[in-house]
């Protein structure tokens, strides 16, 4: 029978971690279906009642999002237009009932290939913050996220936060989602951009991340350097061929065969990146 | 499953949890396990049948309550984690502000059929509204497309929002 607890800081909480036996609750949307049919059996540790670790903060420029901030939270927060792909995913996920619960620590810690956060955090150069009686660490997302539903996270550690660093929360960005039909559905694939032009209108630096085409959401960064010194509009887009797509390994299963998510992936890429050159090679600022 | 008369019962006692839960403007106190969810423990133990249990998966929104005014599946929330809340399910509706004025819609437009989701929809659609979601038709079908009709009374569903949000705006 399980045991419950539901600390009111991080430090109660690693506490608890580090005798071990506990599984993680924060929003319960993954942890739920994970139980499958079977009667809860994990001991239970509740992170809805510790403060800390929800809302989004400033530290020396970088943006910090707490672990345990809901997706809601982040769709209504006032950020930087670099964080749109990561608002449009936001809005993807589930319905808004799972919006209001789900929390952006416990999407990257499930690590579904098709989680939405991932893509759109990729872009942003985000850094995973993780706290355990051992100390404090940090990680690059790109080396949190190891495998379909595998991280680098020890059991005794914490996630507290989702760093974006200052530099990488620049420029305009966009997210596509491609699933079977228009809303509550698990993405066939996804693709995040983060394009930032120079004076002239040119690619300066860019960012592109898929997912659901590859165990991990992946950057193009053979991509992502090709674009860079041409100007940003539809002409770029030419520049996008098979070999930048070299690095995905779709799998065929229920929502969809490997060669059309490795199409839809060359589709939403460019459409993503179409909507970002839009908006940051336009004249006029977009409402 | 370890059953209760095995000699490790030790952490057995911190098993079992005295829960102070406010639904609809009531106190109850019960005695839960950890692991049994809102949507068990206000069917099963508060005789509050009015929230569904469709799928228990999160998947088509029937079981759908407010806590603290945001809307929630039940089934993937412990009775626990809802304790420091206010849960307000569709019995509470009646008493409700705009929950009152949703109701009326549903019943107005027909907005069901077999009425198994009406009570998730209509909690839904009243926290819909108040998140200032219900713009336009699309507006409402997108905000609302946590909640699955089986019978496909969609089109009465949006139309009773539509109108249901357009008295709570002449207010
Ligand atoms: C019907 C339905 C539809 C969904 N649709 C989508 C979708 O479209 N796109 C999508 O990406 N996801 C979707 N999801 C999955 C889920 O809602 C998201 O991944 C959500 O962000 C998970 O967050 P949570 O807080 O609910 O996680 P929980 O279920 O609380 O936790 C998930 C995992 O992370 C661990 N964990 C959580 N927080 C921490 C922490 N701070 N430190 C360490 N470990 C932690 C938990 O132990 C658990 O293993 C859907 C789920 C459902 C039920
Ligand atoms: S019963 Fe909770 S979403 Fe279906
Ligand atoms: S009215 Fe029958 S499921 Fe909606």
């Amino acid at each position: 029978m399980p045991r419950y607890a539901r600390p009111s800081t991080p430090d109660e909480a690693i506490a608890l971690l580090a005798e071990g036996g506990w599984t993680i609750l924060a929003g319960g949307t993954d942890f739920y279906p994970a139980q499958g049919a079977r009667p809860i059996r994990d001991d239970i540790l509740d992170i809805g009642a510790i403060e800390a670790l929800r809302g989004i903060r400033e530290d020396k420029g970088d943006i910090v999002i707490g672990a345990a901030t809901s997706w809601t939270e982040i769709v209504r927060a006032r950020l930087p237009m670099a964080f749109d792909a990561l608002k449009a995913a936001a809005r993807e996920v589930g319905s808004v009932q799972i919006q209001n619960t789900g929390t952006i620590a416990g999407n990257l810690c499930n690590a579904s290939p098709a989680a939405d956060g991932v893509p759109a955090l990729l872009v942003l150069d985000a850094e995973v913050e993780l706290a355990s009686t051992r100390g404090i660490r940090r990680l690059p997302l790109r080396d949190f996220v190891l495998g379909n539903r595998r991280t680098a996270r020890a059991a005794d550690e914490l996630v507290t936060a989702i760093r974006v660093p200052t530099a990488s929360a620049a420029g305009r960005s966009s997210f596509f989602k491609l699933g079977a039909r228009r809303y509550l559905v698990i993405s066939i694939a996804m693709a995040a951009v983060r394009v930032e032009t120079d004076l002239q209108g040119r690619i300066a630096r860019c960012a592109i991340a898929v997912g659901a085409c590859s165990a991990v959401a992946r950057r193009l960064e053979r991509l992502e350097a090709d674009l860079v010194g041409r100007p940003a509009d539809a002409a770029a887009l030419g520049v996008i061929g098979e070999r930048h797509f070299d690095g995905l390994a779709p799998i065929d299963d229920v929502r969809a065969s490997a060669v059309y998510r490795m199409e839809a992936a060359r589709e939403i890429v460019g459409r993503a990146l179409a909507d970002a050159f839009g908006t940051t090679a336009g004249q006029g600022v977009a409402a | 499953m370890r059953s209760a008369d095995t000699p490790f019962v030790r952490s057995a006692a911190r098993t079992d949890l005295d829960l102070h839960l406010r639904v609809n403007g009531r106190s109850h106190r019960i005695r839960a396990e950890a692991r049994e969810t809102l949507l068990d423990v206000l069917r099963e133990r508060l005789g509050l049948f009015g929230t569904k249990k469709g799928c228990d998966h999160g998947q088509c929104g029937a079981c759908t309550v407010l806590v603290d005014g945001r809307r929630v599946l039940s089934c993937l929330t412990l009775a626990a984690q809802a304790e420091h809340g206010a849960v307000t399910t569709v019995e509470g509706m009646v008493e409700h502000p705009v929950g009152r004025l949703v109701q009326a819609a549903f019943v107005a437009e027909d907005g069901l059929q077999c009425g198994y989701c009406t009570p998730g929809q209509i909690v839904s659609a009243t926290a819909c509204i108040l998140e200032g979601a219900a713009t336009s038709d699309e507006a409402i079908r997108e905000a609302m497309s946590g909640n699955l009709c089986r019978c496909g009374a969609y089109p009465n569903i949006v139309a009773a929002v539509r109108s249901a949000a357009a008295v709570v705006e002449r207010r």
